[in-house]
Parts: structure tokens; sequence; C-alpha cells
């Protein structure tokens, strides 16, 4: 760290001089062009934790970047700052999944926990800083905190302890130096999903009790990580593959389970051992009661079946492979097909009809737009220049969503083959992976495929022989939601501001440094291979009309089971709903789907059954946009989700544009206005009407769509903002139209009183408790202590 | 090619944007983010027109002419949408174009004007300019009931500015010379006129510290007025006061010293961008969304000329007299 270096040094001038010589080692690195900011910004906090102001001089004075460059850049991206932060940060995931399950209670009670007051983001003993996120794509598991590089999942506001507490264990056991594992004959494979997920519900500790359990019975067997499952919600999970091929899935297993898993599938080495552990582990098993629930003695069926149903109906063409492939095994993707694709586009395919192909596929823009790959392909391909571009767009920034993070995750080397196919097809030799900053594992991923890739001559020069020649490397995104546009993107990869530009010119015919450019979605490059490799007839057969093939959504929310899923175009949004995600959370009752994020709209449950393809969600007045289904309940206020999102789109906003920067704020004064009960019914028309103005005049994408969220719940909830205008929230979601109240079911038993963090319950054991309304912050943590239900959320005025 | 201008079919060479071809023709479109000659990047949407052929609205001022294309400049769907971007920027706009005394005054005097050139010791001037409005010997201030202290804004912060007791003064002080003096501009009433909004209590504790000068006048009026687009634009469309009423992150009264005459007050900013695209590490825009804002750095003010003040379209950058 930084101040540890620092602080060896006997004169601030010397402190000075070090930190300027670390930069200087950064520049020498990275470069001294305008363009290459972001890259040398990202290196220097890296190194010093923020942005010093001596490091950031000695770039004035040894690159082309200037103050105002350096000004109007920092402080557009989110990811810079310009103070030191603490030594681990806590990032609280605002997104919609962990929105509608009380991410925002959860953030509060780490600032209480830690003794933060509302200004400060950093502990007094400097170890902590805490920060709202977008979106950490995690959504299954939602209310998500990262802390570093580990990710905790359902984080209940009343437990922030002990996340903490399990936080600093994790630290301190990484301080251990850790053993490697011996391989010899493997007696067989576990299969572990290392997604951000995974890890975030516990794989990794799985993980190491696998290892442990296997140096004390002495088994040799192979731990491999694998792409994502999918089933999100059911993990930690692990497979256990034996030589014969038999496999055998665990599902929601605990470490202290894995012992077991493994005594069941393999034999220990010597018989004394065996014996040895045959005791301790009934001991084990005696002592403690940790595994009485035996997750080896249940039916399979009773075992698996969640997972059963969620994968049924779903159709693999952007995730084939899922669960027993691993992602950076190159080898073992070339058997699987892999690579096949780019040959047959290389030795067999002119460009001409390797555009024809994906444009009779009928494959639309996974992106949002929809607009057809093969027409947008044949766009930059017809414009002649010396240099083309192509772009692989990572940077998936809805709340909600976390598609493409799975994708580059567990599908590296299939999305790269479908950019190297699209850089073949539009003549490019050079291309980006513009990843997310939110997403690491991503990066390090890409970053080691195209290292494999290029070793196996599948990029590079002259690549597989032929004359066409391919470089791709990866830029990271420094968080800025507005950047997933096409035009915005360009220019933060030129050292600029993320400022959408007016089209036309169109990036296919002026994009990055002025060249024609293709920039295309990472789900959309992931289906780009099967296209070619099957051909378009077959990919046509998947799909509707004018839809075609399949889309993967990330469906989260108030559903049972959550994750990945990739689904046939034309499938409805109760199937998957119902089937696929069983259904909603807690036996609530379905109120709406939410699709496409802050530039969608809400689904209200009785038109669920429509089939999900780009055309008929546009006419219900939401979007496909990226794929995000948030799942709301009953118990959600579609008042609130509006607000959630129009919050976001203020914070997003790229403040060029006058709709989109002021627009939207006016949009946000209302939609506050509304969720405090202060509104009137000639605010609502006032809303409508920015709404539909903002949705016409705004100069990009993000801008035209952000209203949606308020335009299509003012189209199906309409009753509800007439219902806050007159201070009222059925669901008590609006905290300023309710109060919590304590009924006769208490026993007094004082377990609310000693919970309460402002102190609000006067209690005299064994009476009926009661809250002052006045101290309650109405955080809820009452509720979820109390074991009698006798708790409640009361509306502060009558329903007229 | 050709295209079609309000039912009015034209020919045009699709080298200049439509707004040059739209202005050559005599059609009247606002716009304050553009500036012939100048770099610009679309951001106003004031010139928006609509394309009747694709339903689009777009900003004239960045846009080429393309075959087939159907303009309108004035129906009704675009004056609204027109007059609703001037509203959205007002409503982020904190900054009075005149100050409430002169426009409150029954005599018609502009006590704002007498009070800055008061502040500046210049009390000929002021002197001056009190006497092409009334008779010195005769004062109808010492009978009026002097509407211009109640609605002093400095009465809000702590108490409001003696401008009768200043006027008398002045009056009464003969040994001053007659010397040429004008008001900046004629107060009219009826003329579209930007209101500030409140004072925060920060703010008004920052302004008792700000503004000492003898009269303690807060100087309210914009000196940047005469060449104000924004409030051109503002009368045209009608507008008597936002919608929206004011909120803004903008420091208030903030008045920056930037180089030789020029100076800069971010209040009254419209994030338009033309003096950070044609500043050279000048002015530079900070943060995004509703709190962006344009800042110039204090080791970056050499870079930029006085002329730059011709290209803001409001009173944000202006030469002091």
């Amino acid at each position: 760290m930084a101040d540890c270096k620092d602080c060896k040094f006997a004169s601030p001038d010397e402190a000075i001089q070090a930190m300027v010589r670390r930069t200087d080692a950064i520049i020498d690195r990275i470069g001294t062009h305008r363009e290459q900011i972001i890259p040398l910004l990202q290196a220097m906090q890296a190194e010093f934790n923020y942005l010093p102001s001596d490091a950031l001089n000695r770039l004035y004075e040894r690159t082309e970047i200037d103050r105002a460059q350096l000004i109007s850049v920092s402080s557009f991206y989110s990811q810079f700052r310009m103070v030191p932060y603490g030594k681990h940060i806590i990032k609280v995931c605002i997104g919609t999944a962990c929105h509608v399950k009380g991410a925002n209670n959860v953030y509060d009670a780490f600032k209480r926990e830690l003794k933060m007051d509302e200004n400060t983001i950093t502990t007094a003993d400097q170890q902590y800083s805490i920060e709202k996120v977008a979106c950490l794509g995690c959504c299954a598991l939602a209310p998500v905190v990262q802390i570093d590089n580990k990710i905790f999942g359902h984080v209940q506001p009343g437990r922030v302890n002990e996340v903490l507490a399990e936080f600093e264990e994790y630290v301190s056991q990484q301080k251990l130096a850790q053993e490697e594992q011996q391989h010899e004959q493997p007696q067989g494979e576990v299969r572990l999903g290392m997604e951000n997920c995974c890890q975030a519900s516990g794989t990794a500790e799985v993980r190491e009790a696998v290892i442990k359990a296997c140096q004390e019975l002495g088994i040799q067997v192979r731990i491999k990580p694998i792409s994502c499952v999918g089933a999100c919600n059911q993990v930690p999970l692990i497979d256990v593959a034996m030589p014969n091929g038999e496999i055998t899935r665990y599902p929601n297993i605990k470490p202290q389970e894995v012992k077991e898993i493994l005594l069941h599938h393999f034999k220990p080495a010597s018989r004394l051992r065996r014996l040895k552990n045959a005791v301790l582990n009934q001991i084990d098993t005696f002592h403690t009661d940790l595994t009485w629930d035996n997750i080896l003695y249940k039916p399979e069926q009773e075992r698996t079946q969640h997972i059963n149903t969620f994968l049924e109906g779903q159709h693999r063409i952007s995730t084939e492979g899922y669960g027993h492939m691993n992602p950076l095994d190159i080898e073992e993707y070339i058997k699987l097909g892999g690579f096949q694709a780019l040959k047959k586009a290389l030795t067999e395919m002119t460009r001409e009809e390797v555009m024809k192909e994906v444009l009779e596929s009928g494959l639309r823009g996974r992106g949002g737009g929809g607009f057809p790959t093969g027409r947008k392909w044949q766009l930059v391909a017809a414009n002649e220049a010396d240099k083309k571009y192509v772009i692989c767009n990572g940077d998936e920034g809805d709340p909600g969503a976390f598609m493409d993070r799975i994708l580059l995750e567990s599908y590296p080397l299939r999305v790269i083959e479908g950019l190297a196919i699209a850089a073949y097809a539009v003549g490019a030799n050079e291309g980006i992976f513009y990843i997310r900053a939110e997403y690491p594992q991503a990066v390090i991923r890409i970053r080691k495929a195209l290292d494999m890739a290029m070793q196996n001559g599948y990029l590079g020069e002259h690549i597989m022989g032929t004359d066409f020649s391919l470089h791709l490397r990866v830029f990271e995104g420094a968080g800025a939601f507005v950047c997933g546009e096409e035009t915005a993107l360009i220019g933060s990869i030129e050292g600029k501001r993320g400022f959408p530009h007016l089209r036309p010119p169109y990036p296919a015919q002026a994009g990055l440094f002025g060249k024609p450019t293709l920039i295309n979605n990472v789900e959309t490059l992931s289906q780009i291979a099967y296209v070619v490799s099957h051909g378009a007839q077959e990919y046509r057969k998947v799909g509707t009309e004018n839809s075609r093939g399949t889309k993967v959504f990330a469906l989260a929310g108030k559903v049972n089971h959550g994750g990945l899923i990739e689904v046939p175009m034309g499938t409805t949004l109760r199937q998957i709903v119902e089937q696929i995600g069983g259904g909603v959370e807690g036996g609530e009752k379905l109120k709406a789907v939410q699709t496409g994020g802050p530039s969608g709209g809400c689904i209200p449950a009785a038109l669920c059954d429509a089939q999900v393809d780009f055309d008929a969600l546009n006419q219900m007045g939401a979007i496909m946009g990226s794929g995000g289904l948030v799942v709301l309940s009953e118990s959600n206020c579609m008042v609130d989700v509006a607000r959630y999102f129009l919050n976001f789109t203020c914070d997003e906003s790229c403040g060029k544009c006058t709709f989109c920067r002021v627009g939207i704020r006016r949009m946000l004064d209302i939609l506050n206005k509304l969720c405090t009960g202060r509104a009137t019914m000639k605010d609502v028309d006032l809303l409508e009407e920015l709404a539909n103005s903002i949705k016409k005049s705004a100069l990009c994408g993000l801008g035209k769509t952000a209203p949606n969220p308020v335009l299509s719940t003012l189209r199906y909830f309409r009753q509800e903002y007439e219902e806050h205008v007159n201070g009222i929230c059925r669901t008590g979601s609006c905290k300023d139209m309710v109060k919590l109240q304590i009924t006769d079911e208490c026993v007094g038993c004082t377990k609310c009183a000693r919970s309460c963090p402002s102190d609000a319950i006067n209690f005299t054991p064994y009476e009926k408790h009661v809250i002052d309304v006045e101290t309650c912050t109405l955080c809820g943590l009452c509720i979820d202590e109390c074991d009698y239900n006798a708790i409640i959320k009361v509306p502060l005025k009558e329903n007229k | 090619m050709k295209i079609i201008i309000n039912d009015k079919e034209i020919e045009v060479s699709g080298q200049e944007t439509l707004i040059e071809e739209l202005n050559k023709r005599g059609y009247d479109i606002p716009s304050l983010c553009y500036a012939k000659e100048a770099k610009h990047q679309a951001s106003c949407m004031v010139c928006m027109v609509k394309n009747a052929a694709n339903g689009q609205m777009i900003p004239s001022c960045s846009t080429y002419p393309t075959e087939g294309m159907r303009i309108e400049t004035d129906s009704e769907e675009v004056m609204s949408l027109r007059q609703m971007s001037l509203e959205l920027l007002l409503s982020d706009h904190r900054a009075d174009c005149e100050a409430p005394c002169s426009l409150v005054c029954p005599a018609k005097i502009d006590p704002a004007q007498v009070m800055l050139y008061y502040d500046r010791g210049q009390k000929a001037e002021a002197r001056s300019l009190l006497a092409q409005h009334m008779d010195l010997n005769n004062l109808p201030c010492t009978t009026c009931k002097a509407p211009c202290e109640k609605v002093c804004r400095r009465g809000t912060v702590d108490e409001n500015v003696h401008i009768r007791e200043i006027v008398m003064e002045l009056a009464a002080d003969t040994t001053l010379a007659t010397v040429p003096a004008r008001s900046k501009a004629n107060v009219d009433k009826n003329y579209f006129s930007s209101k500030l909004g409140r004072y925060t209590n920060a703010e008004k504790e920052w302004l008792k510290a700000e503004y000492p000068d003898a009269s303690r006048c807060l100087h309210c009026a914009c000196e940047g007025r005469e060449k104000c687009k924004l409030r051109v634009y503002s009368a045209k469309a009608g507008i008597k006061s936002s919608r929206y009423g004011v909120s803004s992150a903008l420091p208030v009264k903030e008045q920056i010293k930037v180089v030789g005459k020029l100076r800069f007050e971010p209040a009254k900013c419209v994030r338009c961008g033309l003096c950070v695209y044609n500043s050279e590490d000048g002015f530079t825009f900070q943060h995004r969304g509703f709190v962006m804002q344009v800042v110039i750095p204090e080791d970056s003010k050499a870079h930029v000329q006085e002329s730059l003040s011709r290209l803001c379209p409001t009173g944000a950058l202006y030469l002091e007299d």
C-alpha cells in the first residue's frame, strides 16, 4: 500500500521524490499521449490508492495531458478519486435487484456499524471506506456487498457485523501461506463455479475445504473451475465427476459437507487413514449438528430438482458448454468445436458471404437497440479506409443485468472468436474489448484468453495461414453508464469525457480516431460462431419471425431462482418467472416484470403472457435492452421503482444536453415530492409532459429512453401515483408515508429494543413495547428480529 | 439536393448545417450553444427543428441537410419544446437579469446602477445618473414608500440597503461634477427578467462576508444582460416564470476574475461549452450530469483570451466596465 511504502522516508521531499519515481515508471510503461489518460489514471490509482496531486503534477510535466483535460476526464468517471480511501473499500451494490431487496438499509447499517456519519465515507482509523456502486452483477444473491475483492451475498442489515468479522478473518487467513496442491494421478474431478456470484456465496471456502479434505484423506482429485451453470440461486454448487463419466451434482453445499461427499465418491489412500477418518467423521457428525441435514442421503430428485426445472426450457447458444467447460482451457474449447467457425470463415468464405450469412440469420444486436447485425457489418465494410476498428462493447451498466459479465467470464474464447469473425468480415485488423471497471474478473479472463488465442495462432499475424491479421486488446472502462452508448464509448477510448455526439456521422463512417468502426455487444458476438458454423437457416429455426435466435437474460429480483438464463426468443415472461424462476419469492403475487433496466419499463402481470421479442416489448412501452429481468411483487412500490431508475439516470447523465441534464433532474424532483407525499396532481401532469418531451428531444439514446420507467408505470400503475398524491404508499416502501407499529402479538421479549440502533423502542419486559415515531428511522431491523411478527408497517394516513 | 422547409421546397448544397441554411433565408432560429465560425457541439437544444419525414426532433445547429428532409421550424410542437428547453435552463440559472429595486422604482431611476457607481467610488457618475431622472433639489424619494428597499435582496440576508439615504447623500453633495453617465439598459418592468430564487442560510453567511462595500449592495443586476441571448429568447417565447422553481447546484453570486477584464459567474452558465471548446487548456467541464460545471483552473487562466466573452450566450462571461 502507498502509505506503508511512503512512511519510511525521513522527509516529505523524499516521499515526493519516491512518488515521482513511481509515477515515472507508470508513464514509461503506458505512454505519454492524450488518449492514454484513462489507463494512466487507472494505473496511478492502483499504485497510490487515489490520485495524489504530486503525482498529477508529474503527469502534466511529462505527458501531453494538461489540467483542463485532467479535470474534465477524472471528474467525469466515477472510478477516480482525489482523496485517499481507507485500507479496505466496502462497495454496497444498489443495482435494481439489490434495491428492491433493501440495499439502502444495508448501506445505512454499515455506516452505523462503522460509526460513520452522513458526510464521512472513511472510518476514523482509516481501515474502511464505503461507497454505493451501480451494480456488481450478482443480482441473484441480492443484496450484495463487496469488500475489496471478496463478495458477500444475501447481506442482511442486522448481520453486517458478521460480514465484517468474516472479512477480517478472511484477510488474516490470506496472510498464511497457501500450500500448493500436488497433482498426481487424479481419481476424479471436482468442478466448482468460480464466477462472481459463486464466489460471493462461498465457493472459495468450499474450494479450500476440498483441498484440505483431499490432503487429510490422501485422495487425488482435480479441482476444475468451470463456467457458470446459471443457477446462481443454488450456489455454492459442485459437480463430482468420476473417471467413468458419472457426474453427481451437489447444490447449496456447505464447506463442512465437503469431506463427507468426497468420502462417498473416493477411497482414501490407506486403510489406516480410512479407518481413522471414518471414526473422526462419525465424531464430527455426532458432535456438530452442521451436517444433520445430510446432503448425501437426500434423494437425487430432491437434491437437484430446482436446478433441473431451472434448466428446462432453456436453449444454449451463447452459453453452450455451461457447467462443464473450463473458461480458460483453450484445448477443451477447440475439442468442443471452438474456432471451427473462424476457420470456416477465413478459409471457405469470402467477407461478403460471412456478412450475408449473418444478415440472413436474422440476428439483431443484443445491446438493446436490436439493429440487424449483418446490416451493421455491411455499413462498416462499405466504408473504404486505410484502417478500421472492431470493438466489443462490454460496458454493461444496467443495474440488474449481468449477462455480459458471465459471458465474458465463462465463455471468453467464444466472444473472442465472434469478434475475430466480425473483424474479418468488415476488414478490420485492430480491435478492442471495452470492459467496465466493475468487472475485474472479466478483464483478467479476457486478457488470459487473448494471450492463449495469440499463442495458438487464432489471433496475430496471418491467422491460420491466411493473409488475415488481427490484434486485440482490452480497454477498461472507468465507471460511466453512458459509455455503453457507442459514440460516448469511442470518446472514452480517445481519452475524453464520455459525451455522446450527434449521429450522423455514425461510427460505421467515422468512429474511433475518425476511422470506420464496428461496435457489437458481447452477447451478439457470442452468437456469431454458432451462426457461421451451423448456418443461417439453422439459426433461424429458433425464435420468432422478427427476432431470431436466443436471448440471454439475467433473472433477478423477487423470484425464487434467479440466475443467468438463455431462452429462445418468443418465450413468455410468465414461463420465465413461473417455470424457470420457480415463481415469486415468498409466495407473493407477481406485480410486474421490469425489463431493459433504466431505459426500459415495467410490464404488468396481466401482460406477462406476451411473447418476449424486440417488437412485443417495445409495444408494451418497455424495451428488450441488454436483458435484465427484475421481478417485482405486490410489496414493491411502482412510484419508488420509477424514482429509483430516474435517480440512476440522473447520476449517470453525461450532462451535455439540456433535456437530459436538467429535465431528468426536474422529473426526479417531482418523484421525490411524490414519494414524500408533497406532490399534487398538477405535478403528475408536469411529470408526464416532461417525460414525453425528453423522450423526443434528448440528444442520445440514454436520454431519450430515460423517461421510460416513468411513462410505463404511469401507463399501467397510474392509480399508485394518485394514491401517493393522497399521501398513501400501499406497500410501505416510501418511508415518509408510513410508521412502524407494535401489535398485540408482542410478548414483551425486548429483542426488538435491543436491536434498535436509534433507541426508539420504549419497553418494559413482558409488556407490549411501543415505538417512538419521532426517533424511529424505519430501518426495519426490529421487524427482522421479532420472532412473533408483532411489528408492522402502517400508513400514516388513512386510504380514502 | 432539395429539402422542404415549412412546406416550401428549397435547394441546398449539403455543405452547410440546417441553421446556416435557415438563417440565410431569413428564418429566425434561436440558438445558444452555437456560434458561427467557432467550435461547438450541440447541447442546448434551443435551435430544435422537426424532421417530419421521420418524426425526429433535431438540433439544427449541427445537422446537415439530407435528401428528403421535411423540416418544420415553427409548428406548435417545435415551439413548445424550444420553450421547455429555455424553461429548463432558467430553472438552473441562479441569477437576476434586473435588480429587484430597479424593477419597482416609481421614479424609474436605476438604483442598482447608482449603487454600482457609488461602491466603485464614481460618485459623480452616480449623481449625474440620478439627475437624468429627477430634480435633485426636490427628491421624490423623501415622500416615497420605498418599494426598492422592501424588495432589496440584502434584506433577506440581514438588513436591506438604505437606498434612499444614499440617494439623498448624493443629491446633497453639490461638489460633484456633472459627467456623462448611463444606465446599462432601459429597465423595462414588462420585459423578461430571470429570478434568482431564495438564498440558503449558508449563502447568506457567505454574502455577508463577501459584500461589505460602502452601500452593502449585493449588485443583483447582471452585468452581462445586454448581450444575453437567453434573456432575449425567453422574452420572445413569452416566458413569465419557470414552472419548475429554481433549484441549482451552482454557486450563487460567485465571481471569478479570469484575465484582464474578463469575469466568470458560474451561476449564470448554461453549460453550452463554447468557452470550453474554444480555449486551449483553459475552461473545462467538471463532474457530470446535473452537477456538471464549467470551471477555470487557476494555472490555466493565462491561456484564455478576453474575446471569449463574445462567445458566451449568457452573462456568465463578460467584460467588466
